[in-house]
């Protein structure tokens, strides 16, 4: 998968416009990156990636560029 | 030992061994009753039938997210081991998501697993020939939520309403039967299930919000099996169709 594709999955999960988020998005400046956004990261990143996520994993993260690593 | 709180040679089916069921299985066993584990997960079994040493007990795998292959199942349990004197339903996932991530068939798995496996151990149960005609008691591990209001929750706190809702249902349909049935609905228990809720850290506030209205603290899985060896005891005779909340007082709070 693309990084433009897992960006457009971030966009949709966080209800934000196409083109609203780049890798070098700070997720403190995203208003919708509130604590339930961070419930529906831990289910997206199980579901679609097979990837488990622990908060303090989710504590680590500063960018959007974090996530779609950590994705792989 | 108090005579109302005898379990000697009966039949128990317990499903689910993990905190709570684990907990159930060894205090019944521990007052002579023959324990029949059911549970996903071979190791949970394993591990539980070790801790019991010696006595007459079997473990059988099940996956509860198919709830078709519970009638077999309940058909072998009873030819090996006879009717069945009692039936205690451990069984759930704490499943926590946003509604906007809870699609059909995520919530038709909390609802296979919570709730649709339970109504059909008792179906299959309550059936002729495998249940003792004489008394038999069922009870269910329900859960507080069912009568709050969780965000992230809904598919656990329905499912978990469900089954409340449906113990009243049967307890009268049953009662013929000389079955017993009921709920405890625990508040936060120290059980794997929760340790696992709370590791999603956006939950940690709610979660400790949670624990301060619980102000007589955290129960242990012992606290919910006192509940349940309770209400499949003689001491509560004329109990069926309630819900018994161990929620250390956060229903009141």
């Amino acid at each position: 998968m693309t990084n433009e594709e897992k960006i457009a999955i971030l966009e949709e999960m966080l209800e934000l416009e196409n083109g609203t988020l780049s890798e070098a998005t700070e997720l403190l400046a995203i208003e919708e990156y509130d604590s339930m956004a961070k419930l529906s990261l831990i289910v997206t990143s199980d579901e679609e990636f097979g990837k488990k996520l622990s908060g303090e994993q989710i504590r680590t993260f500063k960018t959007v560029g974090d996530i779609l690593s950590f994705w792989g | 030992m108090r005579p109302l709180l005898n379990f000697n040679n009966k039949n128990i089916i317990v499903a689910g061994v993990g905190g709570i069921g684990q907990a159930t299985v060894l205090e019944l066993a521990s007052m002579g009753a023959n324990i029949i584990m059911i549970d996903a997960n071979e190791q949970a079994l394993n591990e539980t039938i070790f801790k019991l040493g010696q006595g007459k007990h079997s473990t059988h795998i099940c996956d509860f997210s198919k709830v078709d292959t519970i009638e077999p199942l309940i058909k072998n349990i009873v030819k090996e081991s006879g009717a069945i004197d009692a039936f205690v339903y451990c069984v759930g996932i704490g499943a926590v998501r946003p509604l906007k991530l809870s699609k059909y068939e995520f919530m038709r798995t909390v609802m296979d697993i919570n709730f649709f496996s339970f109504i059909e151990m008792i179906r299959c149960i309550s059936l002729k020939g495998n249940y003792n005609p004489k008394e038999t008691n069922i009870v269910g591990i329900s859960a507080i939520g069912a009568f709050l209001g969780n965000s992230t929750k809904t598919a656990y706190c329905a499912s978990k309403g469900a089954m409340n809702a449906a113990v009243r249902c049967l307890a009268k349909e049953l009662a013929p039967k000389n079955i017993r049935i009921n709920t405890v609905a625990p508040g936060v228990t120290d059980t794997p299930m929760a340790r696992a809720s709370e590791d999603y850290g956006s939950e940690s506030e709610e979660y400790k919000s949670i624990l301060q209205r619980q102000y007589l603290g955290i129960c242990s899985p012992n606290d919910i099996t006192n509940a349940v060896v309770f209400l499949l005891s003689n001491m509560s005779n004329k109990i069926t169709g309630s819900c018994l909340s161990v929620d250390g007082g956060k229903l009141s709070s």
